[in-house]
């Protein structure tokens, strides 16, 4: 079994990632978090307006994602930068959105304290909204978490 | 004297210069290496604190620092990595090429600005 496929090795990634999210909320955004659940899937749709992409690469390879609707990327990244809302352009949620997803994954290695896994730029996507279909050959871990500007999924697929 | 922070993320360069402004220091921007060595070719004498991300496009924040570190003019400017990029390997690295200290994201306000303070030898908040 090759190690990107190790189920201990996912799991602590995972576990990472679980405490990374919630540290992010913490500290950046000055926000509560609540775990609000775990589930598993092969093949499902994402409906969104804001995705995150991160791709992992070396020792374990794979993506997560992170997703939420505009109105709650707004106000978060409002938090992150100290400015109101109204404020943020287009541009500012791109780059927000990126930086969630990024931060997330450098947490997540972080915890996890695995060597070796590269994390590629950041990918945004943020619309009115799209549907995007995701495939994987492993199941795809999607963590809910609920905060009171509204509600963040976050897909592992390791 | 001011600050600077090189960071592909306008996020974390917006972060940073709320940071800076808490503190009492003006907070110079660039995108990317490139761009952050520009702004030393223009400020370099007024830089006190440079915070340096690590995965950006073009020079890598590695790069950068030994950069920053092999030109005489620079040599003295503090550097402070502020990174995703937690493992050691990669501490060590930052280190060895003259990073003063390695910061990880995400942080708090309070921890980016009382880590300011110390690499600039003022002490904690």
């Amino acid at each position: 079994m090759s190690q990107s496929s190790s189920p201990e090795l996912i799991e602590k990634l995972l576990a990472g990632l679980r405490q990374a999210v919630t540290e992010m909320m913490n500290s950046m955004a000055m926000t509560e978090v609540v775990f609000a659940g775990r589930e598993s899937a092969n093949s499902f749709t994402i409906s969104a307006e804001v995705v995150g992409l991160v791709r992992l690469s070396g020792h374990m390879q794979g993506m997560v994602g992170v997703t939420c609707d505009q109105e709650m990327l707004r106000v978060v990244v409002s938090k992150i930068v100290g400015l109101p809302p109204e404020e943020l352009s287009q541009e500012d949620l791109l780059d927000g959105a990126a930086e969630l997803a990024n931060m997330v994954c450098g947490g997540m290695k972080t915890k996890a304290q695995i060597g070796g896994v590269d994390l590629s730029p950041p990918i945004a996507i943020v619309g009115k909204e799209f549907v995007s279909q995701w495939k994987t050959n492993h199941a795809t871990h999607i963590f809910t978490f609920q905060m009171e500007e509204g509600g963040l999924r976050i897909y592992s697929s390791l | 004297m001011k600050l600077l922070t090189i960071d592909d993320s306008r996020t974390i360069r917006r972060v940073i210069s709320g940071i800076g402004a808490m503190v009492g220091f003006e907070v110079l921007e660039a995108e990317n290496g490139d761009a952050g060595i520009r702004v030393l070719e223009q400020h370099g004498d007024e830089v006190a604190l440079i915070l340096l991300d690590w995965n950006m496009p073009g020079m890598n924040g590695l790069e950068v620092l030994k950069h920053v570190k092999a030109d005489p003019r620079w040599t003295h400017i503090p550097v402070m990595m502020v990174t995703t990029e937690g493992e050691k390997d990669y501490i060590i690295k930052a280190i060895q090429a003259g990073a003063i200290h390695y910061q990880t994201k995400p942080f708090t306000q309070e921890e980016m600005a009382a880590r300011i303070m110390e690499a600039l030898g003022m002490g904690g908040l």
